[in-house]
C-alpha cells in the first residue's frame, strides 16, 4: 500500500497541513529519491502522479482537496441527513480517505487504489498524534489564520513514523 | 433510555478507563492561586477577573473539546439538550469528576441551569473580606469560558454565566447557559 | 471550666484568639474567667508567659501536642499546646471554675468584650461539673485526650482554612467559617 499525500483542514476551511510521500517509482516518470518533502513552498516536482498534471504546486492540490472533500461532504448530507459523512472515493488513480471530526477539522489521505478503508488510521492520527501533539501542547496556537499551521516536530515525526512503518 | 443515563454511562466508562487523575488539592490549590494572583494584579477590579478567567476558559475550552471527542469518540449531537447531557454527565466527569445537575430548561430549549452539587475549584476557598468580593467576583468563572470555548468549536455560539455561588453564601451554585445560534460552516476565501 | 485558646504564628503574631466555655456536663459554653475585669488582657499574658515551656518542650519528642506544658497558680490557669510542623502554635489556656460555687455569671459581661456578640450574653451558673470530669481537672488523662481530639479538629480546619488561595501567610485569620469550626469543636470535645 502507498500513501501519497496527507492534509488537515482547520474549522476555518484552513490548510494547517499537508505532507507529501511521494509515490513509488514505478508510478513516477524519472526516479525521484523517496524523500519525503511537507514544505508548502517547495515547487512541486510531480505531485503525486495519479493526479496527473504536474505543475500544480501542493498548495493548489490543498485547494482542490479541501473543495472536493466540502463538496461531497455536503452532497452526502443532503442526501442522507445531517450525520452522514462520505468516508472515501476512488479513480482509476487513486484513493481519497476522508475523516471528520465534531470540530470540523478534516483529515484527508490520498493512497493507492488497493488500500483498504484508512478511516480508522485516520482517526488514530486525529486521537494519538493531533490531540496529543498539536491540541495539547499550550505553545501550539489553537487557530491558524494564514500562519504556520501546525509546526511542530513530534507531530510530523510521529506521522512519518505511523505511515511509513504502520500502514506500509 | 434516555439521553442523559446514556450520558451517565458514557462518563462513568471514560472516567474508569481513559483519564489520568491527577491530585485534587493540586487542581484547587493551582486554580485558586491564579484567580488570587489576578485579583491581586487588576487590583481588585473584579469585573476584570470575571473577563479574564472565562478568556482563559475560552482558550481552554478550545483544547479540551478536542481531548474530550478524542477520548469519548461521541459523535455530534442531535440537540441542544442531548448537549447539554453529555456537557454535565461526560465533560465535567472526566475533566472534574463531578457531574452537574441539568435543569430550569426554558420551553424553546434554548437555556438551561447546571447546578453545581459540588465544585472541586472552590475547596478551602473563601472569598476576600472586602464588602466587594461576595458580590462582585465569580470565583469559578473559568468553567463559563471552558463551555464557550468548547461548544465554539463543535459549531455552538453560546452565552454562559453564573447566576449564584455557595462561595458568595448563596444556596446553590448555578450556571446558566444559552444557546445563541449554530455556526455555520466556514468556506475557504475567494481567490482573487 | 473556661478555655481562652489562641494561634501565634512562626514569629509569635497572634492569628487568632476565642474564648469560650465548657459544653460538658451540661455547661452552656460561655466563658467565665475567674478574674473578668482583667481577663482580656491576662489570658494573653499567661498564653505568652507559657511560649518559652513551649520553645523548651518541643524538641523533647516529635509529637505534635504536647499536652499540658504550663501552669499559673494564681488564676489556676492551665495551658496545654499544640504544634503544626509548619511552626504555628495552638495554644489552650483553660481555668477550672472555682470549687467554692459562687456566683460568676454576673460578671460574664465583663469578659464579653473579648469574646464577640456569641459570648456576651449572661447564661445561669446552675451547672458545675464535678471534680472527676473533663471540665473541672485540667490535668486529668480524659482531659489530655479531650485537648487532643480538641487541637486535631482545630488543626484539620486550620489547615483547610490556610489552604483558600486567598490567605496569606502570617495574616490574622478572619474567617467566620473558622471561627465557626473551632467553637463546633470546643462544643464538641471540651
Amino acid at each position: 500500500m502507498v500513501v501519497y499525500s496527507f492534509y488537515i483542514f482547520d474549522r476555518h476551511a484552513e490548510c494547517i497541513y499537508k505532507r507529501r510521500w511521494l509515490p513509488r517509482p514505478s508510478s513516477i516518470v524519472g526516479s525521484k529519491s523517496s524523500r519525503p518533502t511537507s514544505e508548502a513552498s517547495a515547487p512541486a516536482t510531480g505531485p503525486p502522479a495519479v493526479l496527473g498534471q504536474s505543475a500544480r504546486t501542493t498548495d493548489d492540490d490543498a485547494k482542490l482537496i479541501f473543495g472536493t472533500v466540502f463538496s461531497l461532504r455536503n452532497m452526502a448530507r443532503k442526501l442522507g441527513g445531517e450525520d452522514d459523512n462520505f468516508v472515501t472515493y476512488r479513480t482509476n488513480q487513486y484513493r481519497l480517505h476522508y475523516y471528520e471530526t465534531p470540530t470540523n477539522t478534516k483529515f484527508v489521505m490520498l493512497t493507492d487504489i488497493k488500500s483498504p478503508s484508512m478511516r480508522v488510521a485516520l482517526q488514530q492520527i486525529y486521537i494519538n498524534l493531533y490531540v496529543e501533539y498539536v491540541v495539547k501542547n499550550p505553545l501550539s496556537p489553537t487557530e491558524h489564520p494564514g500562519g504556520v499551521g501546525v509546526n511542530n516536530e513530534l507531530f510530523e515525526e510521529s506521522l512519518e513514523q505511523f505511515v511509513t512503518r504502520v500502514l506500509s | 433510555m434516555s439521553s442523559a443515563t446514556k450520558a451517565s454511562r458514557i462518563g462513568e466508562e471514560l472516567w474508569k478507563t481513559r483519564v489520568d487523575k491527577v491530585n485534587a488539592e493540586l487542581v484547587t490549590l493551582t486554580y485558586g492561586t491564579i484567580v488570587a494572583q489576578l485579583c491581586q494584579d487588576y487590583d481588585g477590579n473584579y469585573q476584570d477577573v470575571n473577563k479574564q478567567l472565562e478568556k482563559m476558559g475560552y482558550n481552554i475550552g478550545m483544547r479540551l473539546i478536542e481531548d474530550f471527542l478524542a477520548k469519548s469518540n461521541v459523535g455530534r449531537c442531535a440537540n441542544f439538550r442531548e448537549t447539554a447531557d453529555m456537557i454535565a454527565k461526560v465533560g465535567f466527569r472526566i475533566f472534574l469528576n463531578i457531574a452537574p445537575t441539568v435543569t430550569n430548561w426554558t420551553s424553546d430549549n434554548n437555556q438551561f441551569s447546571l447546578v453545581f452539587d459540588e465544585n472541586p475549584l472552590a475547596d478551602f476557598v473563601e472569598l476576600p473580606d472586602d464588602g466587594r468580593a461576595q458580590d462582585e467576583l465569580w470565583f469559578s468563572n473559568i468553567l463559563c469560558g471552558v463551555l464557550r470555548g468548547a461548544l465554539e468549536m463543535v459549531q455552538m455560539q453560546i452565552e454562559a454565566h453564573f447566576v449564584s455561588d455557595v462561595l458568595r453564601g448563596d444556596d446553590t451554585t448555578e450556571m446558566r447557559v444559552s444557546l445563541v445560534r449554530y455556526i455555520e460552516d466556514e468556506m475557504p476565501p475567494d481567490e482573487e | 471550666m473556661s478555655y481562652y485558646f489562641t494561634i501565634l504564628s512562626p514569629t509569635d503574631v497572634p492569628l487568632f484568639n476565642i474564648a469560650f466555655g465548657t459544653s460538658k456536663s451540661g455547661g452552656d459554653g460561655i466563658a467565665r474567667f475567674r478574674f473578668p475585669d482583667t481577663a482580656q488582657y491576662m489570658n494573653q499574658f499567661i498564653i505568652h508567659s507559657s511560649l518559652d515551656v513551649v520553645e523548651e518542650a518541643q524538641w523533647m519528642n516529635g509529637n505534635m501536642y504536647l499536652k499540658h506544658i504550663d501552669t499559673y497558680p494564681p488564676a489556676s490557669a492551665y495551658i496545654s499546646a499544640f504544634l503544626t510542623p509548619s511552626g504555628a502554635r495552638f495554644l489552650l489556656l483553660h481555668q477550672p471554675p472555682q470549687l467554692p460555687t459562687n456566683n460568676v455569671s454576673s460578671a460574664t459581661a465583663g469578659s464579653g468584650s473579648i469574646l464577640g456578640s456569641s459570648f456576651s450574653g449572661s447564661g445561669g451558673s446552675s451547672s458545675r461539673a464535678s471534680a472527676s470530669s473533663v471540665a473541672a481537672n485540667p490535668t486529668s488523662p480524659q482531659t489530655e485526650e479531650a485537648v487532643r481530639q480538641f487541637m486535631t479538629e482545630v488543626y484539620e480546619n486550620y489547615v483547610k482554612t490556610v489552604m483558600s488561595p486567598f490567605y496569606r501567610q502570617g495574616m490574622e485569620i478572619k474567617s467566620s467559617v473558622f471561627r465557626g469550626k473551632v467553637t463546633a469543636a470546643g462544643r464538641k470535645w471540651l
